[in-house]
């Protein structure tokens, strides 16, 4: 049709004048504390093969904008950063002493629902930090996140912080089949604790264990937080993701005050190894970013490297700020 | 608005009992009637704003952050597909939504059952699980008339005492889902404003569950 010439296709839309150019100077923040901490920037092919994102979180591999190249492979359009900086890794940075620090800024592409006032192509920014399972790298990638977003003058950002590993510890323990424990995880996820509750009891979960699960939706708030949670929780493995929590609360020093512990928020939980968190700002409604460890994603491709990164949407800071 | 806490309301059957339970919960609401054509409104102590909407709406505001949290029937949820908190059942509008058919009609021996309904995504994903093809016609009410019409063999509906299908020559074949209201909450709003919000769920948790 001769007017689609003039015209975008749905979910599309041109970055004009002073948004390009507020995009351009988060950038150029981001640029000057990453360049500055020893991190090197890297630009990612702007198309995969689908199946990278397969080992990526199950959510974007879903919403990848596909098509064939000529000899029918299967490809997409960058849909995130990390599986191609995974890939990547794998494939040429192996040699290489770790740790490695990266950073990357560029649009992905996500297909959204119809009509929902979505975009279908937003600009990304964010860093990795790879080879390194220790506390300290924990700290490293949070303060630097803080650290750009306080130089893009972003103001009162609160960071919510969760371990993979509370979550996981407790699951193991119920020694649930996979599909009971889907049950449970969206009454978490949903934050329904009759729901919850009920089921729990229906599965025949003893006492104990349903007294766990119960306090640990509850733990929400500052380090002591972390204290209600290591007296509820027994088992091992939560156990010594708790402390793990700590270790990184001692680190962040002067960031402390923008910590929330958010230990039953479990969403993206199956992607996380570790340390998981996200980015918010008072004034806007949507969250700045998010990041977490995600030691298991590069075995994925081949290589085994424990990995912890960070991600902003572009569009989202701006609106923070 | 210079509100703490944004909420929607459903127009409809569900606007009378969802007010009447939130004034329960001590949240009365200033002048506001379901038929007012003002569509934004605030409670008596000031802290929260309301707004009437259509529920099927309601959760695209709420899941988008426009709007802190919303009542709505889990119906509409499932169809949407919402990714938003969903802290307290509110045990009001209970009804179940059903697979329904002609009285006299054999389902069994059709190939490609053409199903009408205002769900068509719970619709797919209940004969999904069932290994079952359908097609679906998408249509927006009175949806019992359809088969009669011709237009389909069965339909995917709600149903509270019955009745209606029983006027239109109809059976239950099955249960897709019990259906009742519930508290939506938008994830990021959850955590930006915590205190008011949490509040806001004790409170309506405590009049459907421990003072009923």
């Amino acid at each position: 049709m001769e007017q689609n010439v003039l015209g975008l296709p749905a979910g599309f839309r041109d970055v004009m004048f002073e948004e390009a150019e507020a995009r351009r100077r988060i950038e150029n923040e981001f640029a000057a504390v990453l360049g500055s901490s020893g991190y090197r920037e890297i630009i990612p092919s702007g198309v995969e093969y689908l199946e990278v994102y397969e080992r990526g979180k199950q959510g974007v591999h879903d919403r990848a904008i596909r098509f064939l190249d000529r000899d029918d492979n299967l490809l997409a359009l960058r849909a995130d950063f990390t599986p191609a900086i995974a890939r990547i890794v794998a494939a040429r940075l192996r040699e290489v002493a770790p740790p490695l620090r990266l950073w990357y800024s560029g649009p992905v592409f996500r297909k959204t629902d119809r009509h929902r006032g979505r975009y279908q192509e937003f600009a990304q920014i964010g860093a990795e930090l790879l080879g390194d399972a220790s506390a300290a790298a924990d700290g490293e990638i949070i303060e630097i996140a803080l650290r750009c977003l306080e130089r893009c003058a972003l103001k009162d950002v609160r960071l919510h912080i969760n371990h993979a590993g509370i979550f996981k510890g407790i699951v193991n323990s119920l020694g649930l089949l996979a599909g009971p424990l889907a049950e449970i995880r969206s009454a978490i996820d949903r934050k329904d604790m009759r729901a919850l509750e009920m089921r729990l009891e229906e599965l025949g979960v003893d006492g104990s264990s349903r007294a766990e699960v119960h306090a640990l939706s509850r733990c929400v708030g500052d380090s002591q937080t972390l204290e209600t949670a290591s007296g509820a929780i027994t088992n091992e493995e939560s156990r010594a993701a708790i402390a793990e929590l700590s270790a990184l609360w001692r680190r962040l020093g002067r960031w402390q005050e923008k910590v929330v512990f958010d230990l039953a928020e479990i969403d993206e939980m199956e992607y996380y190894t570790g340390v998981m968190f996200t980015f918010l700002s008072p004034s806007h409604p949507d969250e700045l970013g998010r990041g977490g460890r995600y030691d298991g994603l590069i075995r994925e491709f081949g290589a085994d490297m424990p990995a912890i990164g960070f991600s902003f949407s572009v569009d989202d800071l701006r609106g923070g700020l | 608005m210079n509100t703490t806490v944004l909420i929607a309301l459903p127009k409809g059957r569900l606007y009378d009992k969802a007010t009447e339970l939130l004034a329960r919960a001590g949240i009365t609401i200033n002048g506001s009637s379901e038929s007012s054509r003002k569509l934004m409104f605030r409670d008596s102590s000031e802290k929260y704003g309301f707004v009437q909407l259509k529920p099927i709406d309601i959760p695209i505001y709420v899941e988008s952050g426009s709007i802190d949290a919303g009542i709505v029937g889990s119906d509409v949820i499932r169809e949407l597909e919402s990714d938003v908190y969903e802290p307290v059942d509110l045990a009001i509008g209970r009804c179940r939504m059903v697979v329904a058919a002609p009285v006299r009609a054999d389902l069994s021996h059709i190939q490609s059952l053409r199903v009408a309904t205002k769900y068509p995504r719970t619709t797919e994903r209940h004969f999904t699980r069932q290994r079952r093809h359908v097609h679906i016609v998408k249509l927006d009410g009175s949806v019992e008339i359809a088969p009669q019409l011709g237009l389909s063999d069965a339909i995917v509906d709600l149903v509270e005492t019955g009745k209606t299908l029983q006027e239109n020559g109809m059976r239950i074949v099955e249960e897709v889902a019990l259906i009742s209201a519930k508290l939506i909450v938008n994830r990021t709003a959850m955590k930006r404003k915590a205190a008011d919000l949490q509040q806001l769920i004790t409170k309506l948790d405590t009049v459907v569950y421990e003072n009923p």
